[in-house]
Parts: structure tokens; C-alpha cells; sequence
């Protein structure tokens, strides 16, 4: 039996069931291709009525679009109703046949899947051969979505009673993948919300930068992250819960008390290691210096908001809340005695590091404190050796051996440390949640800051003004290249050549062995900062091909589309987007006419160069 | 429940409830259900109880009681699409007899009957020509639109396209100017020259990244990164005065949101989208159409209004074409049996078998 049913049998099968109209999704360009070419000789003609209808058609529609005047299916087309329509075709050919299927000339029409999105032409029947769609390189299962808007293509309003998702198998085909598909429901749509280099400078051009973390708030994405933050937060929430009978029992902190002591006695042997050179005290100190706690200074007491590791300190540093809302910054060593006795902080990932209602709470807890505190007992394991066996037996399991509640306290340890934990971990989760965008925002700004876009204090400086208007992919590579004076008096063919190999994303092959000394040095030198800006910016293809062929295209004015399109093995279709995706790379070096009137002018001169021909047709 | 139609009599009496019959429902309900119900409505509901939630949920329920009730049937149908398909003995058997516009697609049938292929045929053709009547969601989704931000999420082919033009024209007519976008430019040209034929030529323009075409016209169609282009410009300073008089943006294709590359750009255009127009989301049906509008509440000025279904206007049927030119239909029931995949015709299943033992000697398919 043959692999997939053979496209003649399967027009003849929906004529005959008065399925037709019918839109068949192939896998490839290449599969509809190959499908046109067995109804070369099929008999399957079409009555001399409808072939006048779609020759008379066909002429109206080649009046405005004289570029399918020729095209090479036209033949077929007439004659037996059936079309091929996929990317790599000419625009005009898509609307085309997207017009004639509208007027109900045609029988089929053969198409790729990566077309079924949002395209505008219902058919009475789908046919379906494939469960899986090529996305940039990889074969991924289609998801209930896209199942649905393919099949959703059948069944036109008003035209239809009914709607037909034939699904005929091909050696790729995953049956259950479509079965899914056509019952379920479809997917959650997430946010793909990602921070590019135009979107900092405009934003920073726009809004003050304190207020600019108010405005990614107002993403989806930041929308999706507070759900996740809340369902977190809703388990925090229950642990809360679950923690009540460990609090405060005779030392408020009992369980760090007691996780330092396990951890001294089942690690006794692998010691885990001091930062730097803090002495044993100091180290033993540093679990217990966890914001919201209350420490005095050699003078007068404070209350620790963050702890945090320096570059040229020694020590670890903390940052403490004074009397009087002052706050300081000290090394650990500065603190005399640890109290037993902690806040509630509700940290926030910048200055004052708790948040408003927390630092006022807290300043005036601190005012509030009795003048007597109990000081912590704190165990010290000496960092270099392991604690004497003898040490950690007279322990026996516990670290204060006199204390009333060491009973209920070493029967809790476990579960109440468990339960801190992973308090700790949803803690940390939801921290990073709310302020994840916040955060690669900042990691753009200081790339911005290196490159001298932006001034330390995030203004734009006016590199940074000029390359906010640059809002493409690759914004960085091109700003950088212009700033290199690597376009300074590039000819518009040669800027429409770089522009074609940075504009063009696709790898489908294409030959185009001749190109100008003039093109391929200045690639090169394209390539050379693209591979140097690679930590900050994945590089483009910058295929030599396309250069070449943009290039031609437009310092020869006499060479026409078809000439364009036998210089290379590109699809007409390919040739038509990467012209149009240069000619939207160029219009944004055209906005720099102000600051870059050579790169401006070029640009706008190879803009009107491109346009001709097939590039004239369409707005 | 489990069976479809105890859910339709149910879903159905939600339009007329009293307060009392709601409260009742409500408390039939499980309580996650309530839960997600209470997303977005009630603030810190996971801390409520039960009784309490519904408390909370009906006091919510009272500024919107329509949209409210709405939800609520979706989450119940949700649910019963989730629970395992019982035999129903209140359908009768299946039927050749084709209703015009059957309710819900189709509902899983008992394990016993199959549909044959003449049955499953039958009833296809070209409907007779009736005058146009908008339908309920379109007229709700154009009334809301006087007061706030909609979001549209229906099936493929309902007619979104209605709604744009319509509130294209009104606000038009209100002297205030509209921009429409779409995720490519070969949508945008097919709208360009729709739109034309329907406000006339000097009515609609375009643009593009290097191209204007009737620039000052009161309807302009772009792609959504050209709006997101000109929103930005508008920000810092360098105003294109037009937008003062935006009174509507319709963005088509919303589900582009979910794009990797370009996903971020919808988003972008949703947040500086000027305060005083109206946004109009058109999207095709997605999971979570109440998060969008949800988002959309809280970052706009007005309460966004969601207005979704995902019942298809034409049914749909799906079925079986072996190499050999046998066609058979693809499941047991007439139409797309919703929430049962497992539903296979036997002989589609047998044909589908067949199949793979022959061209994949060696297990499964390569992908
Ligand atoms: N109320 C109605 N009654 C009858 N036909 C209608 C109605 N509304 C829209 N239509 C018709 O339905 C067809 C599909 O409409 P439209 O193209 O707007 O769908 P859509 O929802 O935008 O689909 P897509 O997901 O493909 O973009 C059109 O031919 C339109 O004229
Ligand atoms: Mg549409």
C-alpha cells in the first residue's frame, strides 16, 4: 500500500463524496509541489463551464497583479480546479488562489500547515495528513490549538451546512495527536514576554527609571508570575499554619538553634567551610542574623534587614535598622550580642530590603523593646577541626542540656526544620516571582550602561537616543556596527546586502556563488563584531548568499524578477520576504536621518531601488 | 453529574436564576471549582471556606451578573468534559436526522451504536440564504464595547470580522479615529482591501514599515509591531497627534500573544495602549481567555469585558481517508465527540492499524 494516498485518488474520493471545496494541509512546500505535478496528465478535467469561469477569474485578478500573469500552475489550475498555496510562493499567487477559493472556482487547494494560521480562506472540507509541524529545525507535535485551526478551517458560514476534518495518514502521522486535538480544549495561551535593548531605551526614554518597574507589572507576563506567586502564597500560607505549634519556646529561635547543633554533630567530619577567613564565632553567629532579628551594636541596639557579601570586606556584611528609621550598613563583626528575639520582615529585593510597612512596623518595634533582652546562646564549632567527640557526646542530643522545653524541642526538631524550610524555599520562589522581570530588565540596563547607551544614572546618552529608533531584531549588532562606521559611505546595494544578511532568519539553502570583494570584506568585519557581541546577542545567520543576491538585485536596475530569481535556488516566495525584510531593516536606519544623514540617505536609496517590479504590488 | 444533559438543563436555567437558585448551584459545586471561580473576583479567596466563598461570590456576582453566571456554566461544562463518558440512556440512539444547528457539536454517544458513513454524509450542502442576523455574542460583544475593553475568544470562522467592522463604524461615526492590526501583512492587505470595499477607499489606510498609503484615513490597518512602533514614539514625546482622537484598537489574531518571537509586541501594544481607546481583542477560542481579560482589568481603566464560546457555528464532523481511497468516519458519533478522544470509529481504529503494521515495520513513526 503507498505511504499516503495519492493526491489524483484523493480529489476524485471528495468530488465524489461532494466534499469539495477542500483545503489538504501537506507537510512541505515541496509535498504540494510534488502533488501539482501528478495532475499533469489526470483526467480529472473540469467541465468547460467552471474552466471559463476561472480563466475569466483568473484574468481580473492578473489585472491587479500582473506578476502571476505567468505563472507556471496556471495550466492546472484551469483545467482540473486544484492549486498549490505555501510560503514559497509569491504573495500575488497567495491571494490569488485565496480568491479564487473564495469564489468557489476551485476544487482543492494544497497547502503547508505554517499557513493554516490566520489565513483567510475556509474551505467545506480539511484535510489533515500530518500530526506534527517543522518549527525551526524540530518536529514538535501539533497542540490542540493548532489542531483546531486547521480543522476549524472547514466549514464555511453560510455556505456550509456542515464541516469536514478528513484525516488521511502519512508515514509522520501520531493519530491520538489529532484525536486530542479535534475533542479537547485548548491550551492556556503564557506569556513570551521577553526584555529587548529597544524596549529598555524606549521605556527609559519615555519614563523615569523608578518608574519602569510599575510598568512591567503591566505585563502578562508579570500577571501569569503573580498567579504562580499566589498559589505559592497560598501554601505559605497553610505552612503558616502548620507551624504554629513550633513558635517561640523558652529561645525564640529554637529550631536554627537546634539545625546548627544537628548539623555540628552528623557533619562533624566534612566541616562545612568558613567564608573567607570569619572566625568560628562569627560564622556560627551568621544563621541567626536573618532579617527581622534584633542585635546590639557596641552602641544601642538594631535590627537586621538584609545580609549580604561585599567585594573588599572581609567579613559578611549586614544592613541594619537604627533607632530613629536611620539605617547602616556593618560588618557582622560589629555586633556584640545576638537577642533572642526576631520580627516579622517582609524582605523586598531593594533599599530599605523590607517593605514600607515593615520598616515602619519595625522602627517602631525598635523603639519599643524592653530594656533587658535575652542574648542567644550561640554553639561554636571550630572551623578547622571537627568538634570533639567528647564535646558532642556530653551534648548528649541537645545543645542546652539544662533547658525546661528540650523535651518537646527534640521531639519537634525534624518535622518543625522540614516545615521552616521549605517555608524558606516558597519564600525565596515568590521573591524571585515578583521580581524576575525587574531583574533581567536591570541585566539589560547594565549592557546598555557598558556599551555607553545609557549614563549610569540610566539616562540615555546620544548613542542611546538615536539607537532607541532601531527596533529590530539584531538591534544591538546594528547599532554597534553604525557606531563602528561600518556603513560610512556604503552604496546602497552594499548596505542592502548586509541589511539582507542580517534581516534574513531562514536556513532553507540557497546557491548564490558570486559576490563583490566589496560585500564580502565588509561581511566579514559584520561577522567579526557579531561573534564579539555574542555574550550580549545571538548572532544572525548573515548568510553570504542572500547578501549577494539583495546586493545584485539592486545595483543592477535592468536585471528583472525572473533574472533575480534564476540567479539563485531560493522559492520566488523566499525571495519575496527576504526583499521585504530588508526593506523593513532599511526604513529603520531611514529613521536616522537626524543623527545618520549618509546611513539615512543610502538606506532611503536602496528603499526605492528594491521597489520594483514584483515589490510594487502590494502596499 | 457526568451525564451531558443533566449539565445543558442545568447551564441552560443558569439565564434565568434567582439569587437563591445561584446560591444553590454554587453550593453543589466542588469547592475548587469555586475557586477559580473566585480568580480575580474575590481578593484572597483561597483563604475562605466554603460557606464564605459563596458569600463572597455572590456579593461579587451582583455587579456582573451576566459575565458571572457565564463563567460559572464554563467551569461546569469544563467539568463534566473532564469526568469519564457514562452510558446515557436519556439521547436517543443516534440519528441520520441533521439539525440545523446542533447544540454542542455533538454529545459522546453510548458505546454500543457507531455511526455509519451514509448517516455521517448525510445532511451536507449549502445552506438556504437568510437575512444576516448578528448573533447574540456579536450584538453582546458591540454593546459592551460602548463602556469597556472586550476580549473575543471563539472558535475559527464565527465571525469576528463583523464585530471589528461594526465597531470600526461606530466609533467612525463618533469622529473618533481607528487603527486595526493584524499579526502579518498579507492579513493586512486582504483587510486593507475588504475594509475599503466596505467604508470606501478614502475611508481606510495602511502602513507599513516603509510605506504609507492614504496615511490620514480614520481607519488605518497595520501590522501589531507598527503600533507598538508609533505607541512608543507617542510616549517619548514625539506625538503623532491622531492618537488624542484613537477611540479604538482591534487587535486580530490576539492569540499571537503566546508567539515566542513575536508574543511580546501584543503585549507591549496592550500596555501603552492610550487610556481613552478601547481595546478589542480578537482571538481565536484559547484555554484562558478569563486570564486575558483578567489582565486587561487590571492594568485598564475600565472593567474588561470577556465574551467567549466555544461552540462552533457550522459543525464540525471528522473522519477516516485509508490510501485506498476508503473514507469511514473518524469517531463513533456524528459529530466531534468533545472531552472523548478515545472515541474511535471501529473501523477507523481497524483501517488506522492496518495502516501502521504496514508501512512501519519497525514500531513507531520517526519523528
Ligand atoms: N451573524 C452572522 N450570520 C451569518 N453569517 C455571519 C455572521 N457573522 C459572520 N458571518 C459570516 O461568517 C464568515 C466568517 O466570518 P469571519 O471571517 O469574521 O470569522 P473569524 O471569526 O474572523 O474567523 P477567523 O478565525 O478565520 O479569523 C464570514 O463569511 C461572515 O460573513
Ligand atoms: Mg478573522
Amino acid at each position: 500500500m503507498p505511504p499516503s494516498i495519492h493526491p489524483v485518488d484523493l480529489v476524485t474520493a471528495l468530488r465524489h463524496k461532494h466534499l469539495t471545496p477542500a483545503i489538504v494541509f501537506l507537510t512541505s512546500r515541496r509535498a504540494c509541489d510534488e502533488a501539482m505535478e501528478t495532475f499533469d496528465h489526470a483526467d480529472l478535467v473540469l467541465p468547460p463551464v467552471r474552466q471559463e469561469a476561472i480563466a475569466v477569474a483568473l484574468e481580473r485578478i492578473t489585472v491587479q497583479h500582473p506578476s502571476i500573469a505567468e505563472h507556471p500552475l496556471i495550466p492546472i489550475v484551469r483545467r482540473i480546479g486544484v492549486a498549490a498555496h505555501h510560503a514559497g510562493h509569491l504573495p500575488s499567487w497567495k491571494i490569488a488562489i485565496e480568491e479564487l477559493m473564495r469564489q468557489g472556482h476551485l476544487d482543492a487547494v494544497f497547502a503547508t500547515t505554517t499557513l493554516a494560521a490566520g489565513v483567510d480562506f475556509p474551505a467545506r472540507t480539511v484535510v489533515i495528513t500530518q500530526s506534527s509541524i517543522r518549527k525551526s529545525r524540530d518536529f514538535t507535535d501539533l497542540t490542540i490549538g493548532e489542531v483546531q485551526q486547521i480543522a476549524g478551517r472547514a466549514g464555511r458560514r453560510g455556505k456550509d451546512l456542515v464541516g469536514f476534518a478528513i484525516v488521511t495518514p502519512s508515514p509522520y502521522i501520531d493519530l491520538t495527536v489529532l484525536t486530542k486535538g479535534l475533542t479537547g480544549q485548548p491550551e492556556a495561551v503564557d506569556s513570551q514576554f521577553t526584555i529587548s535593548y529597544p524596549m529598555v531605551l524606549n521605556l527609559l526614554k519615555a519614563h523615569p527609571h523608578e518608574q519602569i518597574q510599575g510598568i512591567l507589572a503591566k505585563s502578562f507576563a508579570q500577571f501569569q508570575l503573580n498567579q504562580r506567586a499566589e498559589l505559592l502564597e497560598q501554601k505559605l500560607d497553610a505552612l503558616h499554619v502548620q507551624m504554629e505549634p513550633f513558635g517561640p519556646r523558652v529561645c525564640t529561635d529554637w529550631i536554627t538553634q537546634w539545625q546548627t547543633f544537628d548539623h555540628a554533630r552528623r557533619h562533624r567530619h566534612t566541616r562545612h567551610q568558613t567564608h573567607r577567613s570569619e572566625s568560628p564565632e562569627i560564622s556560627a553567629r551568621l544563621p541567626f542574623l536573618t532579617p527581622g532579628r534584633v542585635v546590639g551594636l557596641s552602641r544601642g541596639r538594631g535590627i537586621v534587614l538584609r545580609q549580604y557579601r561585599s567585594k573588599g570586606q572581609k567579613n559578611s556584611m549586614l544592613t541594619i535598622l537604627r533607632p530613629d528609621s536611620a539605617v547602616t550598613e556593618c560588618p557582622v563583626t560589629s555586633v556584640k550580642e545576638v537577642f533572642d528575639r526576631t520580627y516579622d520582615c517582609a524582605e523586598i529585593p531593594t533599599y530599605p530590603w523590607c517593605s514600607t510597612e515593615t520598616f515602619d512596623r519595625l522602627s517602631h518595634q525598635l523603639e519599643e523593646l524592653p530594656p533587658r533582652l535575652p542574648v542567644l546562646p550561640i554553639l561554636v564549632s571550630t572551623s578547622s577541626e571537627p568538634l570533639p567527640d567528647a564535646i558532642v557526646q556530653s551534648l548528649g542530643d541537645f545543645p542546652c542540656p539544662t533547658c525546661p522545653s528540650r523535651p518537646a524541642c527534640q521531639k519537634d526538631f525534624m518535622t518543625a526544620s522540614r516545615l521552616r524550610q521549605e517555608q524558606q524555599r516558597h519564600t525565596k520562589s515568590i521573591q524571585a516571582l515578583r521580581t524576575s522581570l525587574w531583574h533581567r530588565f536591570q541585566e539589560r540596563v547594565e549592557v546598555l550602561q557598558k556599551f555607553g547607551y545609557l549614563t549610569l544614572a540610566t539616562q540615555l546618552t546620544i548613542e542611546g537616543e538615536w539607537a532607541r529608533l532601531i527596533r529590530i531584531d539584531h538591534s544591538l549588532l546594528i547599532t554597534e556596527l553604525i557606531r563602528a562606521e561600518a556603513f560610512t559611505g556604503a552604496d546602497p546595494s552594499l548596505l542592502a546586502g548586509i541589511f539582507a544578511s542580517l534581516a534574513h532568519d531562514d536556513d532553507r539553502p540557497g546557491a548564490f556563488p558570486r559576490i563583490s570583494a566589496g560585500l564580502s570584506s565588509l561581511l566579514g568585519q559584520v561577522r567579526r563584531l557579531a561573534e564579539s557581541l555574542s555574550p550580549y546577542e545571538d548572532p544572525p545567520l548573515l548568510r553570504a548568499d542572500v547578501a549577494a543576491l539583495v546586493e545584485r538585485w539592486v545595483a543592477d536596475p535592468t536585471l528583472t524578477w525572473i533574472g533575480l530569481c534564476r540567479l539563485t535556488t531560493m522559492a520566488e516566495g523566499d525571495i519575496y520576504r527576504l526583499l521585504a525584510r530588508t526593506l523593513e531593516f532599511l526604513s529603520q536606519a531611514q529613521a536616522l536621518r537626524s543623527t545618520h544623514p549618509g546611513l539615512a540617505e543610502s538606506a532611503s536609496h536602496a528603499i526605492t531601488l528594491i521597489r520594483r517590479g514584483v515589490l510594487e504590488e502590494l502596499p | 453529574m457526568g451525564c451531558d444533559s443533566v449539565l445543558s438543563t442545568q447551564s441552560s436555567a443558569l439565564q434565568s436564576m434567582t439569587t437563591d437558585e445561584l446560591e444553590k448551584l454554587l453550593a453543589q459545586q466542588p469547592v475548587a471549582l469555586l475557586h477559580r471561580l473566585a480568580r480575580g473576583r474575590v481578593h484572597r479567596h483561597f483563604r475562605a471556606g466554603k460557606r464564605r466563598l459563596i458569600e463572597l461570590l455572590l456579593q461579587h456576582s451582583a455587579s456582573n451578573r451576566a459575565g458571572f453566571e457565564s463563567d460559572l456554566q464554563t467551569l461546569i461544562e469544563g467539568q463534566g468534559s473532564r469526568t469519564e463518558p457514562g452510558p446515557s440512556r436519556t439521547h436517543p440512539p443516534p440519528t441520520i436526522a441533521h439539525k440545523k444547528t446542533s447544540p454542542r457539536g455533538a454529545e459522546p454517544e453510548s458505546a454500543e451504536t457507531t455511526i455509519s458513513l451514509s448517516a455521517w454524509l448525510e445532511g451536507l450542502g449549502v445552506p438556504s440564504p437568510q437575512p444576516f442576523v448578528p448573533d447574540p455574542w456579536q450584538s453582546e460583544a458591540l454593546s459592551a464595547l460602548n463602556e469597556t475593553d472586550v476580549v473575543i475568544s471563539v472558535p475559527t470562522g464565527s465571525g469576528k470580522t463583523y464585530v471589528a467592522v461594526e465597531a470600526a463604524r461606530r466609533a467612525m461615526e463618533d469622529n473618533r479615529s481607528v487603527i486595526y492590526t493584524s499579526p502579518l501583512k498579507a492579513l493586512s492587505n486582504t483587510k486593507y482591501t475588504e475594509f475599503s470595499r466596505i467604508f470606501g477607499p478614502d475611508k481606510v489606510g495602511i502602513l507599513t514599515g516603509d510605506r504609507q498609503e492614504n496615511g490620514q484615513a480614520p481607519l488605518l490597518i497595520m501590522t501589531t509591531e507598527i503600533l507598538r512602533n508609533l505607541l512608543y514614539d507617542a510616549a517619548s514625546g514625539e506625538i503623532d497627534v491622531r492618537l488624542d482622537t484613537l477611540g479604538l484598537v482591534i487587535l486580530d489574531e490576539s492569540q499571537y500573544i503566546a508567539d515566542p518571537e513575536r508574543g511580546v509586541v501584543w503585549e507591549e501594544t496592550i500596555i501603552f495602549c492610550p487610556s481613552q481607546a478601547r481595546l478589542l481583542l480578537l482571538s481565536a477560542s484559547i484555554g484562558n481567555p478569563q486570564d486575558i481579560a483578567d489582565w486587561l482589568t487590571s492594568i485598564r481603566s475600565t472593567v474588561c469585558r470577556l465574551v467567549r464560546h466555544s461552540k462552533r457555528t457550522v459543525p464540525l464532523r471528522a473522519g477516516y481517508l485509508h490510501p485506498n481511497g476508503k473514507l469511514t468516519p473518524l469517531f463513533r458519533t456524528l459529530g466531534i465527540p468533545y472531552g472523548h478522544p478515545n472515541q474511535l470509529h471501529p473501523e477507523a481504529k481497524r483501517l488506522f492499524l492496518e495502516y501502521e503494521e504496514e508501512t512501519l515495520p519497525s514500531g513507531r513513526p520517526r519523528r
